[in-house]
């Protein structure tokens, strides 16, 4: 399992969204991880479209598979909530 | 007024079974938004290509207020419920049933919930929403896609109880009226399988079930010449993934809740078959989550040529396929 403090790992999950739709006007160090993601005040600018394929690259990029047992909404609410849904699913080990 | 302020307000995946769910675990009746899904029967197909839509469609979950029904006919719940003429009247009524400290579920129109950005808003007249209480002039509403209790104007839950159109709310009150705690959750659940099964591969109707999805796949071909032009073509064709995983159905048109469902009922009833057929059902759902992936990149990219849509037809054509064998088989486990 791989050991990652929250801060690398929600810089991760933010590039790893930018990287997977093409964002070029913002990099992952100005990506708030907290602000909800498909809000008008996130940096990352996102629509619903982009969720499944946020959930699609997530589900490749940590082995997990996002389903029914917490709502989808839910866990893609901001980065932050996506790190703490992999820590949660054992996809990664926090460490301090 | 008593504001039920000990109500534990949690998110779940879909607004119907969601509401029931918080209404049932409250009231100290304990059962997992799964398992109010699977034993109400829920999973379905339906492909819809009528009048009564501007374009085609389909559904991937039985009718709205079917899970409710089905639920409580199968765990002995009484249900009170209630519809309205009259919009005073069904104001009064829910002031009432709220002074009386009763949490209430209620249908309305997501298009007033305005504790949601105005993004997200579209007019759906069945979205359903428990109401613990009154402060001042607003509403003390837990929605199930809402992070936290949220509050509502009432002059805005009047407008989303009376929203007009297509399976109009007509104010409808719900709340349980009996309890039966002493059910227990592995009595129904092989009918429920049975009946869930029938649904999908007995029903006589060429376009429920299996036999829907197999429709949908030969139909969808047909799309590119009923859609006005490339434009309202990548909407529709972006509109499938929204429908199997945008809407509250827990990721791939409510399979994967489904599956869950079928696990918790192996460790209920001591069934390994039954886990066996929970994670058969999830990789059948991991499909249907490839199909919304396509379905959004090429309508995005308007890559929607004849090619194109023959591919996403034939995918959904191998998910008819394999629901025809999962389903059959499910069918004989009880």
């Amino acid at each position: 399992m791989i050991e990652i403090n929250n801060a690398d790992l929600t810089k991760e999950i933010a590039q790893l969204i930018i990287d997977t739709l093409n964002i070029e006007h913002v990099t992952a160090d100005q990506v708030n991880i907290e602000t909800p993601l498909f809000s008008d005040e996130n940096e990352l600018e996102l629509d619903s479209v982009d969720a499944i394929e946020i959930v699609v690259a997530i589900q490749r990029s940590y082995g997990i598979r996002i389903n029914s047992e917490l709502p989808t909404r839910e866990i893609l609410n901001s980065i932050q909530s996506i790190a703490d849904f992999l820590v949660k699913e054992n996809a990664v080990k926090k460490i301090a | 007024m008593n504001n039920n302020i000990n109500f534990e307000h949690k998110m779940y995946a879909h607004c119907e079974t969601g509401t029931l769910v918080s209404l049932l675990n409250n009231a100290g009746y304990q059962i997992t938004e799964p398992m109010v899904f699977g034993i109400a029967s829920g999973i379905f197909f339906g492909y819809f290509e009528t009048k009564d839509f501007p374009f085609p469609t389909f559904i991937v979950r039985s009718r709205p207020g079917e899970v409710r029904e089905n639920l409580a006919k199968a765990l002995n719940i009484k249900l009170k419920k209630f519809k309205f003429k009259n919009a005073d009247e069904g104001m009064k009524k829910l002031d009432s049933l709220l002074e009386e400290g009763r949490v209430v579920g209620a249908q309305v129109d997501f298009f007033y919930m305005d504790y949601f950005p105005e993004w997200m808003r579209v007019h759906n007249n069945v979205h359903f929403v428990n109401i613990l209480g009154k402060e001042g002039n607003n509403y003390i509403i837990s929605d199930s896609y809402h992070r936290e209790i949220a509050y509502l104007d009432q002059n805005l839950l009047r407008k989303a109880r009376w929203a007009g159109g297509t399976m109009a709310p007509k104010g409808f009150l719900f709340y349980p009226e009996k309890l039966d705690p002493s059910v227990d959750l592995s009595k129904p659940i092989p009918k429920s399988i049975k009946k869930a099964a029938r649904n999908m591969i007995n029903l006589p109707i060429p376009f429920i079930g299996i036999k829907g999805i197999y429709k949908f796949a030969d139909k969808l071909k047909t799309w590119p010449g009923l859609a006005r032009d490339i434009e309202h073509l990548s909407h529709e064709i972006m509109k499938i993934n929204i429908l199997l995983e945008d809407q509250g159905t827990g990721g791939a048109g409510f399979r994967y809740m489904y599956a869950t469902f079928l696990k918790q009922a192996s460790e209920l009833m001591n069934n390994p078959k039954l886990n066996e057929m929970s994670e058969r059902i999830m990789e059948i759902g991991d499909d249907w989550r490839k199909i919304s992936y396509f379905a959004a990149k090429i309508g995005k990219n308007r890559d929607l040529g004849e090619e194109r849509i023959a591919e996403l037809s034939d995918m959904i054509r191998k998910q008819g396929d394999a629901e025809k064998v999962f389903f059959k088989e499910l069918k004989k486990v009880y």
